[in-house]
């Protein structure tokens, strides 16, 4: 969890941190309401801003998607905890950027020549029959519900440090409040044009936090003769027998993890919305350009001489709080415990605007992420359930209205959901579940890379191949979780990423089936390949 | 004509150049630099590993430059 006490605490950072706080988000609700004020109150508008986002709101709406929290301080927190080996998996975030043209060019291609709002639009477009919508619709909540609990669990969080012991449910529910509005009101325009200015934040908060620790230290020189104190173990590969951080799990994470991310709905709505093929061809260049550098040069680095700069107090021990120096709770805290120290002491009255900066955006992140799964529930929903399935006749007035009372009756179980977490044993074993179903939910999404790659490139599947596929692919990550405490289990998952080895089972039970099923009818694939031309 | 089969050809080389790149980088290819139990190395000061890492993200980032101003640009303009 974000602990932004440090942040607070040591330093004097006065009443700047609240102020930039309130004026975030005195601009979010801004945008939401500029966001309502241009929209034409149509379901395409609503959920796809009419289709026509150019290239600045595309770019960042993807980067801010892309990331949670869990990028500004779970990246340099692993750094911290595991040295060198794991700024390697920067390397899949290229695989992702040519994903974003190679994947979502094709997919915006036939999101606009057959008015397609939700994954399971175009792949139950392409096969046919409802089941493989209900399976896309599953695989696709399975990603966004997880998300957006444990956001809005993180806003409560950061109330709590900033406001104080007592605030949590207060915290968590103004903060959802304020998403809600502008999701409510604006939809897609509303939320990628917050994600702009999110995305803006992210990324200079992430390299702005890597520049200040090297200038503090005295410059590049002595910042890695500090790094090159570290112990072997830090500055060298590690062994599968003892830790993921090997080659072999980073290779197959780089490989699939950043796909998983990229054909989660709420991305793949976003190349829907893309304007062009130029407008994702750029995106992809400086996704994979942009995002990686600010890692790898920026709060990576923060991790890296972190752990020489406040080492653990016995190496030997592992990193619990009273092995961690004082003050430092977890490695996930290493970034904030580093700036909160030192960008006030280094630039004065101008650090503490950057420290208040940078705590906004760890915020920022966590709300570009729950804002844009929100969304993509909504369509999701509306689209693939209650269109088909409730009321196949619905106006396109009615499906836009069932979406924002889906978005609105998600937004208060997942409050609900994190309040009992906070307050009763229930909640909290609860809550417990749903942050493991967190660490499998890319593992899930990244089941619809098969047959996106089909319906793309290959069309040689068909429809009980894709459904048998997925359903394989997805008991695969359940396995994996009911049977996590076995030795044989740790051991695989510390050498082949999980979504990896369920892509596997998944392209394998595809191909199987797609050869003895009845193929996609010939002349429906020529109509697909002439709207992909 | 010429020019199609001049962009596959460019495709396939920046296609093995990728996969190549992840091999190399994050991939089996990084223990040649510096495997688990070994002395760490450094290259101007900088951990070997690091500069190893930085190193291939150029490659893979110049690999998606290139494809995306030569390859998917023409592929757009041909529609």
């Amino acid at each position: 969890m974000v602990n932004l006490n440090f942040f607070l605490s040591r330093a004097d950072l006065g009443n700047t941190p609240y102020v930039v706080l309130i004026v975030y988000l005195i601009i979010l609700l801004a945008l939401g309401i500029f966001g309502y004020i241009r929209s034409k109150g149509t379901e395409e508008d609503y959920y796809l801003a009419g289709r026509g986002q150019g290239l600045l709101v595309t770019s960042l709406t993807i980067m801010a998607t892309f990331f949670s929290g869990v990028a500004l301080l779970g990246f340099p927190g692993m750094v911290y905890e595991n040295g060198v080996s794991a700024m390697f998996i920067a390397l899949n975030l290229p695989v992702a950027g040519a994903a974003v043209y190679l994947l979502g060019n094709g997919i915006r291609k036939l999101g606009q020549a057959r008015g397609y709002v939700t994954p399971g639009d175009m792949i139950a477009g392409y096969y046919g029959g409802s089941g493989v919508r209900i399976v896309v619709a599953i695989l696709g909540m399975l990603y966004v519900l997880p998300y957006i609990i444990i956001q809005i669990k993180a806003g409560g969080g950061l109330a709590q440090q900033l406001f104080g012991e007592n605030m949590f449910n207060l915290g968590a529910a103004a903060l959802s409040a304020v998403t809600l509005l502008y999701v409510l009101v604006g939809g897609m325009r509303s939320v990628a044009w917050t994600d702009v200015l999110q995305g803006i934040l992210l990324l200079s908060g992430a390299l702005l936090a890597g520049i200040a620790v090297i200038i503090s230290l005295g410059g590049i020189e002595p910042f890695f003769s500090k790094v090159a104190d570290l112990d072997a173990k830090q500055l060298t590969m590690h062994d599968p027998k003892e830790s993921k951080w090997n080659p072999w799990w980073i290779l197959t994470f780089c490989l699939f993890a950043s796909l998983a991310s990229i054909v989660q709905p709420a991305q793949w709505m976003r190349f829907y919305a893309a304007k062009s093929s130029k407008t994702l061809r750029q995106s992809a260049m400086i996704f994979a350009i942009i995002l990686p550098s600010c890692f790898l040069f920026g709060v990576m680095l923060v991790g890296l001489v972190g752990r020489a700069v406040h080492p653990p107090i016995d190496p030997n021990l592992g990193l619990i709080a009273s092995n961690l120096p004082e003050g430092l709770n977890k490695p996930s805290q290493i970034a904030v415990f580093m700036l909160g120290d030192q960008l006030p002491a280094m630039l004065g009255g101008l650090g503490i605007i950057l420290v208040s900066v940078i705590m906004v955006a760890i915020m920022a992140a966590s709300m570009s992420t729950a804002d844009s799964n929100l969304h993509a529930l909504g369509g999701v929903l509306t689209r693939d359930i209650y269109d088909k399935f409730i009321n196949p006749s619905a106006t396109e007035k009615q499906r836009t209205m069932v979406g924002r009372i889906v978005i609105v009756l998600a937004t208060c179980l997942a409050l609900l959901v994190v309040s009992l977490g906070e307050n009763t044993e229930f909640g909290k074993g609860l809550l417990e579940t749903i942050m493991q179903f967190f660490f499998l939910a890319m593992a899930f999404s990244c089941q619809l890379v098969p047959p996106a790659i089909d319906i793309l490139y290959v069309r040689k599947g068909t429809r009980a191949g894709a459904i048998a596929g997925m359903c394989t692919g997805g008991a695969v990550v359940l396995a994996t979780y009911l049977f996590s405490e076995k030795e044989a289990t740790q051991y695989l998952k510390r050498i082949i990423d999980l979504g990896c080895l369920a892509i596997i089972f998944n392209v394998v039970v595809f191909t199987i089936v797609s050869t003895i099923t009845k193929k996609v009818d010939p002349s429906h694939i020529e109509r697909f390949k002439r709207d992909l031309s | 004509m010429k020019k199609e089969s001049k962009r596959g050809k460019l495709a396939t080389a920046l296609i093995v150049i990728f996969l190549f790149a992840l091999v190399m980088g994050p991939g089996p290819g990084s223990l040649l630099i510096n495997p688990h139990g070994s002395e760490p190395k450094f290259w101007l000061g900088v951990p070997a590993l690091y500069v190893w890492a930085v190193f291939w993200f150029f490659v893979e980032a110049g690999v998606v430059l290139i494809a995306a101003q030569f390859i998917w640009k023409k592929e757009d303009e041909n529609g």
